[in-house]
């Protein structure tokens, strides 16, 4: 963890992103207090948080397996922060009923954790953290257990509800779908790094390094050497094809590394030339799949770099291993880094 | 305000941590220091010297004390193994019939005191044993069960369970798709049975077999009732404390050393050794029942049986010789309630002491090891390790030569124990806080560290969440640990003998006091009774014991 700086707006959801060992759960929980800072400090608004103890800080935490007291019935669990507040009976009762509501769980509350199913958990794991009304919302991969459609719901539902709170939410995942679909800004971390912050369009779009390119779905990296460098896009020699980039931060015969994602990349029918400002490729179609809503075909560039293409709906019988075409794209879309050590 | 940064965490941790040490430190360590330094030391307590060694070592009655401790706990070691391991098999994999009921009673000779094992074993087969004379009245000679012979019986019979438990459950936890595995391969079950269910549960079959050794080696009362004149490391320090009338206890001292030198390399091969060497299979279901004929079936069934059954016997038969008359050390077949009569006139404050030494020792015990416990599973330093090895040391050491180091430390000086009844206290606690040290750990292991966070990260301190959340958590393992220390502290014996004084006798001390003299009928009531003390409070708790602590052996 080095080098971190970052400011969180008030009632934003941001998320941190990243693979497994890359540090955000750690920082999650530098910000709740469970792992200590040996420098540097972290503040909620104006107050200095990083000294005060996990107990004091009033933060609000939905753990990955929701950490539910299985001692204690749904009610208690939600109650249980109020009565270490010290709020009176009454007013736990009915804050207790209000959060039940909020995460449609109403009429739950005398039932016990192992009555309830995963996602029923997670709501008591989030009413439990919202009823102490903190200053911030953590949640470190909330989702992780619950089965692909019931993920889907739920992280709308928990955006729905960040939103109608306005509670300034710090959420863990290492799933870029789901961080995409949630956030307002992303940060991106590897190696204990924040290699990217910025909103889910544009990590998406415009990502700043290779790592963050890849790590954000699926993307072509070829690796090429920039030609000479005249007006208008780049040209990089990719094998023995040419790949245009509209904006390239590189010199004449670096070596770099080209991203252009599978979607980008649109196959022109016989006859069909590329549209106004876009380039084109020519390829052979090695393999071809149908998964429903798309199609991915893998083809080779002339020198025998393959390239994945994704096209959506079905590939109306041209798509015909060892067929020749023409693919084109949008210099715009075309993205380099340069290679690290040259 | 940087100082204010540090371990806001780690604070709790760390007090309780040093209250361990402390508490470990003064009457764990220091006593036994004092038992190092005593062996080191002249007579007179005033210069170093290794001539105590020599001076031991030169003799052979004490060479013979170290072979005879080693040969006891080898042929036992063996023959535990010999009759759990095939027993295990049966239970884990073959069908027969009873099997709850026998593993239920299976493990009961663990926690049924070993003395009073032996003790029913001279009853029955001794000189004046009610087999033997029955025997001899019809004219069949009967060998003698003194010495080797019937130490090694007895402790076969009351240790079998330590082998056959944890190789139960290797067995059980065998994943079923490597056996399926190897016999897709072309292997036949036989040969599958040997080259891979067999190295699967060996680790555990020997360190269940480790942990038999370390008993035998340390046991005191079974050697006390049956060795006779066979030297016994345990048993002979016992002897020569007793005797010992020089200022420096030197002579105990060198065995004492060389017993917990022996007890403790043998616990450090089960820990270093074995623990790593566990296979972790993981098996969502136990693996299925193996078909076989009707009449392997009931060699399997008398088999088991037999073997859980003959361990139970003389438990049994002192139940049953308590309500006959003794006239002196002679039984006469006519019931009586006579020797209970005369256990009550005569035993009240030992019966009294009995409960209470166990009760405040398992509260002791819970109060110390249940922090120890929490710190070994949920913190991870180098002095984390070190209070590890410290709480388990005292499975390596014998009951005689922790109470012989607890009075050595505390006969002088600013702190005076002897003579009075904390030092007992103090002995048990220390003597059986792995049980609570480890059902706490087993118990936590299965508790999710989040959920402490979720705890604190809602306001509650740690302290408070200690007490509030995890406590009531860990309570089956606590309880279960206390169980099983209450259980055991009752029939102690070991420390229980160097350190009583006259107002603070136990039962076990009516008995063995009674072995010598003719007592007979007394010591038959008072083992009647601790055998009820230490069954009801397992089978009450029996359920929660093969949870979290005979499932840990």
């Amino acid at each position: 963890m080095r080098n971190i700086t970052l400011q969180i707006g008030d009632g934003e959801f941001f998320t941190l992103l990243g693979p497994s060992g890359c540090g955000k759960t750690t920082l999650l929980r530098m910000i709740a207090g469970f792992t200590e800072l040996d420098v540097g400090e972290i503040r909620i608004g104006d107050k200095r948080i990083d000294i005060l103890p996990p107990h004091r800080r009033n933060i609000g935490m939905v753990f990955q397996n929701y950490a539910i007291f299985p001692n204690l019935t749904v009610e208690g669990n939600v109650a249980y922060g109020l009565k270490a507040r010290k709020v009176g009976n009454a007013e736990i009762a009915t804050r207790v009923a209000d959060a039940l509501a909020l995460v449609r769980l109403h009429g739950y509350g005398a039932r016990w954790p192992h009555q309830l199913s995963g996602g029923q958990l997670q709501r008591v794991a989030i009413a439990r953290a919202l009823v102490i009304r903190p200053q911030v919302l953590l949640l470190d991969e909330p989702l992780s257990n619950l089965d692909a459609r019931l993920r889907v719901d739920m992280r709308g539902e928990i955006r729905e509800l960040q939103q109608r709170l306005n509670i300034t939410t710090v959420y863990v995942t290492h799933d870029q779908e789901e961080a995409l679909a949630v956030s307002r800004r992303i940060a991106v971390m590897q190696a204990g790094r924040i290699e990217q912050l910025d909103t889910p369009q544009a990590i998406y779009r415009r990502p700043t390094s290779l790592f963050v390119a890849q790590f954000m779905g699926t993307t072509n990296v070829l690796t090429g050497v920039v030609g000479s460098r005249t007006s208008g896009p780049a040209r990089v020699r990719v094998g023995a094809a040419e790949v245009q980039v509209a904006d390239l931060d590189a010199r004449e015969d670096e070596s770099v590394s080209v991203c252009i994602r599978p979607e980008a990349l649109q196959i022109l029918g016989d006859g069909q030339t590329a549209p106004a400002g876009m380039a084109q490729l020519e390829a052979t179609i090695a393999n071809a799949e149908f998964i429903g809503a798309l199609s991915r075909l893998d083809v080779t560039l002339a020198g025998g770099i393959p390239l994945k293409i994704a096209v959506l709906d079905e590939l109306a019988g041209y798509a015909k291993p060892g067929k020749s075409i023409r693919v084109a794209y949008d210099p715009s879309r075309v993205i380099a880094f340069r290679r690290e050590g040259s | 305000m940087k100082a204010l940064t540090i371990a806001p965490l780690a604070r709790l941790p760390v007090a309780m941590g040093v209250a361990a040490f402390l508490f470990l430190g003064l009457f764990l360590l220091y006593p036994l220091w004092g038992v190092l330094s005593a062996s080191v030391l002249t007579p007179d307590g005033t210069a170093f010297t290794f001539g105590n060694y020599a001076r031991m070592l030169s003799r052979s009655f004490y060479r013979a004390s170290v072979v005879n401790t080693l040969m006891i706990g080898a042929l036992a070691t063996i023959t535990t193994t010999l009759i759990a391991v095939p027993l295990a098999f049966a239970i884990a994999r073959l069908d027969i019939p009873g099997k709850l009921l026998l593993i239920g009673l299976a493990a009961l000779p663990l926690v049924l005191p070993s003395f009073v094992g032996a003790y029913a074993l001279l009853l029955l087969f001794g000189r004046a044993g009610v087999v033997t004379q029955f025997l001899n009245s019809w004219g069949v000679p009967f060998g003698s069960i003194y010495g080797m012979p019937g130490i090694v019986a007895v402790y076969t019979l009351t240790l079998y369970p330590y082998v056959l438990l944890p190789t139960v459950a290797a067995l059980k936890a065998i994943d079923m798709s490597v056996e399926e595995a190897a016999q897709s391969l072309g292997s036949a079950p036989a040969r599958t049975f040997r080259t891979i269910t067999l190295p699967i549960v060996i680790p555990s079959v020997l360190s269940g077999a480790l942990l038999v050794l370390i008993e035998t080696l340390e046991n005191f009362g079974v050697p006390a009732v049956l060795a006779e004149d066979m030297p016994v490391l345990s048993v002979e320090t016992y002897k020569l404390f007793i005797g010992e009338t020089a200022a420096n206890p030197s002579a105990a001292g060198v065995l004492g050393v060389l017993l917990i030198v022996l007890t403790a390399s043998v616990l450090i091969i089960q820990r270093r050794y074995l623990a790593s060497r566990r296979f972790a299979t993981g098996a969502r279901v136990a693996p299925p029942l193996i078909k076989i004929s009707t009449g392997w079936r009931i060699v399997a069934t008398s088999y088991s049986w037999a073997v859980v059954l003959l361990a139970l016997v003389p438990f049994f038969a002192i139940l049953v010789l308590s309500f006959m008359e003794f006239r002196g050390p002679v039984l006469h077949a006519a019931f009586s309630l006579k020797n209970y009569v005369e256990l009550f006139a005569s035993a009240q404050r030992p019966l009294a002491n009995t409960l209470l030494f166990a009760t405040l020792a398992a509260g002791a015990a819970a109060f110390i090891g249940v922090p120890v416990g929490w710190i070994l599973v949920r913190t991870r330093s180098v002095w984390t390790g070190l209070l590890d090895v410290t709480a388990t040391l005292p499975f390596a050491v014998a009951g005689t030569i922790l109470a012989i180091g607890l009075v050595i430390a505390f006969n002088a000086g600013g702190l005076v124990l002897t003579g009075g009844w904390l030092i007992m206290v103090l002995a048990y606690t220390v003597r059986k806080l792995p049980f609570t040290v480890r059902a706490s750990s087993a118990i936590l292991h299965q508790i999710d560290p989040a959920l402490e966070e979720a705890s604190i990260s809602l306001g509650v301190s740690p302290l408070r969440t200690l007490i509030r959340l995890v406590i009531p958590l860990m309570l089956g393992g606590i309880i279960s640990g206390m169980v099983l220390t209450w259980v055991t502290v009752a029939s102690e014996l070991s420390s229980t003998v160097v350190l009583y004084s006259g107002p603070w006798r136990t039962l076990t001390i009516v008995m063995f006091q009674a072995l010598e003299g003719t007592g007979a009928g007394v010591a038959v009531a008072a083992a009647s009774v601790l055998i009820a003390i230490t069954l009801v409070p397992v089978l009450v708790a029996y359920r929660l014991l093969r949870r979290y602590e005979l499932s840990m052996l």
